[in-house]
């Protein structure tokens, strides 16, 4: 297969991906010709309801979902480099618990909104499970990955209390925004989460080849000239605000970031300089294309977190069975 | 005598988990030759590695790479001046050999690798002879041939001093006699080579500077003693050994009666 | 050796003879009621009817509304702690001043309080079944809610009326509501029903379908509920709403004033309700439960703000009032 035909093919799928799904949807006021010849007139149209509809609502869920998916999948292939450990995800240093915490505080009672306070308790989880895990020399693998799931476990707890003395209706909302919601989408979500997103999958691009040394072991990576140290810290830091910023807009997305990046090294192998991008525009068009499904088939909104799994997992088990990962 | 120290220990004094690896050691390593450490299992040869590399820090004292302290080199500087080859390697994840060749020149490569970089590591496994291995996934391979990869990705490092643990383990005896011939050529290209080695006859042979490493110490054999003297190994081994005459020097045969 | 065998067997007969004692305290009084609850389960209480716990505040509600309050000896915490707190003080002084016993809240309840209190009877929600099987076992009777619409209520009251002995007042009270019913329908003349498309306060998309409470609230206004999906609870996709094309939107009370974030919502500016900046918030849980006979109240707010015209003479604060003082005899 022809290296240049293979590139186009790398990017040309997503757009396809993007531009279809914006045709679909549960809506049947306007055709697909309607739709057609609104997008390549430049968003011109007589018709309030499809511009309505089209632009304000459309457009920004399938932005908002393709930026999570590929943030998500990006952030977990780099802690699975960083950390040279295939089960981490970016959920595993505390961020998860402590978004939902986040957000369980802002519906329950606080007045902040809920994609502030979920960010910022992201990134104290995140925080402390560093704090906790940092020695003077270096952070080994095994001591971070106990932390995070110990800082997992206290605001798990802690959301526990906050549901407890919820009452039903509170519940259900906490419960529903913890199980990942992109139904709420709107431009001022996108606004809000672009530039952390944006700045954080940025940096991880950069480290895109530093990822190879790193994932070949920490002192070998020490010993040819990188600061392992400073270089772990800055992308634990760009997957933070990545996925925080993610996580804050559309809650808890589980085990996405774990899986994506195994199904990426299947298809592209293990080298960080084509699988970081490849990560974000398969885990981008992969999200998509679930959230494309629940849109066409449901009237009701189920949580995407469900579908990701349900439709997600069978996949995966299916490429384990047919292709020898790899792993010893 | 004119030949210059490329290291110098001042001092050193290293505990770990509270127990006393070295104490008071001071001494110095000379440019461009081949040096053995010797020493039992378990009497820190590894240790010493690690703190001249600076992945372990000293207790007390301190190392000099060039006249410069260690601590004032950044990474980048530091991997310029010494190389480290472990014992022994493993890799999570299935990369491709000349990937691994790859990051050894991290200190050359500024954002990503440019296509003189990818021929770099070509020419390099092309030098060390396992260009056939080039595409290979590295997991896949033999411990002696991921030993030889680890190998080349060093020699691609090109730093001045190689500091190699134990590079003949896993390897038979075409490879180490493969590895021994580059350590050769490295040298006349003026490179510093030290090496930890288990078996003293390979360092008897090839070596030109012998240290011995022993009851929390570091040191050579006392002047006018060499280093294959009867008296002198037995205190360093602690144990029974037969000796054959080969060249001029002694070969150690372990004895088990 | 023998000592512990023997220490072992007092200590389970001890055990045996404590598990026995509880289910034998309730037989003592002579006077019995047998009542139907949602569970079409038949009840046998003690009667009169003197010490009730009641764990939902609607059914509370309900008793005040009957006058039975006096035979009330425990709660649910969020009498207390809720935004009905201001109102309920007003009803009752121990109320005000926190006496009566609070044994628990929706599914977090103590048995232990509860049977501490020694009730004729225990109010629940019949979805608690957990609770209710160890309140039962106690040898208390539970009388189990379920309300799923309006007859509900009324049966509701018609059975604490029995059990209180107040089927006079319950009997009234509800043909005053049914009264209010028909009028709200016979007022209005045009058959051209006003779309409306509810939303609970925690998100634009969450709403209620066919078969539920706010359902029935928004047919007795006389008008037509948008979402036509069957649930009690359903979060529905951002696009349908515009698709619905609703003419009243309905927000269910929050402390916030959530109705400017719908008018201000880009997305939503060629809707009915929004262009014609028909987006209503109600006013308060305590004044607009539609699990009590007060859903009068939302219902006529709702008829009022859909059909402005004919219901021109009607001030709703005076209607809330009006009600108010019917169902509870009191001003609050």
């Amino acid at each position: 297969m022809n290296k240049t035909f293979l590139k186009i093919l790398f990017y040309l799928i997503p757009a396809i991906v993007i531009v279809a799904s914006v045709f679909i949807g549960s809506s049947t006021l306007f055709s697909k010709k309607e739709i057609f010849e609104y997008i390549f007139s430049g968003f011109q149209t007589s018709n309030q309801t499809l511009d309505s509809i089209i632009f304000n609502i459309r457009i920004p869920r399938i932005l908002i979902t393709f930026m999570i998916g590929g943030t998500l999948a990006m952030s977990g292939n780099s802690l699975q480099a960083t950390l040279k450990n295939p089960l981490v995800c970016p959920y595993i240093l505390g961020l998860s618990s402590g978004a939902a915490f986040g957000a369980a505080l802002s519906l329950a009672y606080l007045t902040i909104p809920i994609q502030i306070s979920a960010f910022v308790f992201g990134f104290i989880a995140v925080l402390l499970t560093y704090i906790i895990s940092m020695k003077k020399n270096n952070v080994s693998t095994v001591t971070i990955i106990l932390a995070g799931v110990v800082v997992s476990g206290i605001f798990t707890a802690l959301l526990t209390i906050v549901q407890f003395f919820s009452d039903p209706f509170k519940l259900q909302s906490i419960v529903s925004w913890t199980m990942g919601n992109l139904h709420n989408s709107s431009w001022e979500k996108f606004k809000i989460a672009f530039i952390p997103i944006l700045v954080g999958t940025t940096i991880l691009y950069f480290y895109k080849w530093k990822l190879n040394a790193i994932a070949l072991g920490d002192e070998e990576a020490k010993t040819s000239g990188i600061n392992v140290k400073r270089d772990k810290l800055i992308i634990l830091f760009a997957v933070t605000l990545a996925t925080s910023s993610a996580v804050a807009i559309s809650g808890v997305i589980g085990l996405f970031g774990l899986i994506i990046p195994h199904i990426t090294r299947m298809l592209v192998g293990v080298d960080n300089r084509i699988s970081m991008p490849f990560n974000f525009l398969f885990g981008g068009s992969f999200l998509l294309i679930i959230d494309d499904f629940s849109r066409s088939f449901f009237d009701f909104e189920m949580p995407i977190g469900v579908l990701t799994m349900l439709i997600g997992a069978p996949f995966f088990i299916y490429l384990m069975k047919k292709n020898n990962i790899g792993w010893e | 005598m004119g030949i210059n120290k490329i290291i110098s220990v001042d001092n050193l004094s290293f505990k770990y988990n509270n127990k006393a690896v070295f104490e008071n050691v001071s001494i110095n390593i000379f440019q461009n030759k081949l040096t053995f450490i010797l020493g039992e299992n378990g009497s820190g040869k590894s240790t010493f590695i690690k703190l001249l590399v600076g992945l372990l820090d000293v207790t007390e004292g301190n190392i000099f790479l060039k006249n410069k302290e260690i601590k004032n080199y950044s990474f980048i500087e530091k991997s310029k001046i010494i190389g480290l080859l472990k014992q022994s390697h493993k890799s999570v994840f299935p990369f491709n050999v000349v990937d691994v060749v790859l990051t050894g020149l991290t200190n050359k490569i500024k954002l990503f690798p440019t296509k003189k970089d990818y021929q770099l590591a070509y020419e390099t496994l092309e030098k060390v002879g396992i260009s056939y291995l080039s595409e290979k996934n590295y997991c896949e391979l033999s411990g002696g041939e991921q030993q030889l990869v680890m190998i080349t990705r060093l020699i691609a490092q090109d730093s001045e001093i190689f500091i190699l643990d134990e590079p003949t383990a896993h390897l038979d005896l075409c490879f180490q006699s493969k590895l021994l011939s580059l350590l050769k050529s490295l040298l006349s290209e003026g490179k510093t080579i030290i090496s930890v080695v288990h078996d003293p006859n390979l360092a008897f042979i090839y070596g030109d500077d012998f240290l011995f490493v022993d009851n929390k110490k570091v040191f050579r054999v006392e002047n006018g003693t060499e280093p294959w003297n009867e008296n002198f190994i037995k205190s360093i081994y602690k144990s029974s050994f037969k000796q054959i005459d080969y060249l001029g020097k002694k070969l150690i045969i372990p004895d088990f009666n | 050796m023998r000592n512990y065998k023997t220490y072992i067997s007092i200590f389970f007969c001890f055990i045996f003879l404590c598990c026995n004692n509880e289910s034998k305290k309730s037989k003592t009084n002579s006077d019995f009621i047998k009542v139907t609850d949602f569970r079409n389960k038949e009840i046998k209480i003690n009667y009169p009817t003197k010490k009730v716990v009641c764990l939902i505040e609607s059914a509370l509600s309900g008793i005040y509304m009957l006058k039975a309050e006096n035979n009330i000896v425990g709660i649910s915490t969020n009498v207390y702690n809720g935004d009905v707190f201001e109102q309920y003080k007003l009803l009752d002084g121990r109320i005000k001043n926190k006496t009566i016993p609070t044994p628990g809240n929706w599914d977090f309840i103590s048995i232990e309080n509860i049977a501490a209190l020694k009730p004729d009877l225990v109010i629940i929600w019949a979805s608690q079944t957990e609770a209710i099987q160890s309140i039962e076992n106690l040898g208390i009777p539970v009388y189990a809610i379920m309300i799923n619409n309006t007859n509900d209520i009324f049966k509701e009251i018609t059975d604490f009326g029995a059990i209180f002995n107040k089927k006079e007042r319950a009997d009234s009270l509800i043909s005053f509501a049914k009264n209010e019913i028909e009028s709200i329908k016979t007022t209005i003349k045009t058959s051209d029903k006003k779309k409306v498309y509810f939303v609970w306060s925690q998100g634009k998309l969450e709403t209620s379908g066919k078969k539920s409470t706010v359902n029935e609230m928004i047919e007795l206004a006389c008008c037509e509920n948008v979402c036509n999906l069957p649930d009690e609870h359903i979060v529905v996709n951002a696009e349908k709403i515009i698709e619905w094309n609703p003419d009243i939107i309905l927000m269910w009370y929050s402390n916030q004033n959530k109705a400017n974030e719908i008018l201000n919502f880009e997305a939503w500016q060629n809707i009915n309700a929004v262009k014609n900046k028909n987006v209503y918030q109600l006013p308060s849980t305590f004044y607009c439960d539609l699990w009590t006979l007060k859903f009068l109240i939302p219902v006529k707010m709702l008829a009022k703000w859909s059909y402005p015209q004919e219901f021109n003479s009607i001030n709703i604060e005076e209607y809330k009032k009006e009600i108010i003082k019917k169902l509870y005899d009191k001003e609050i």
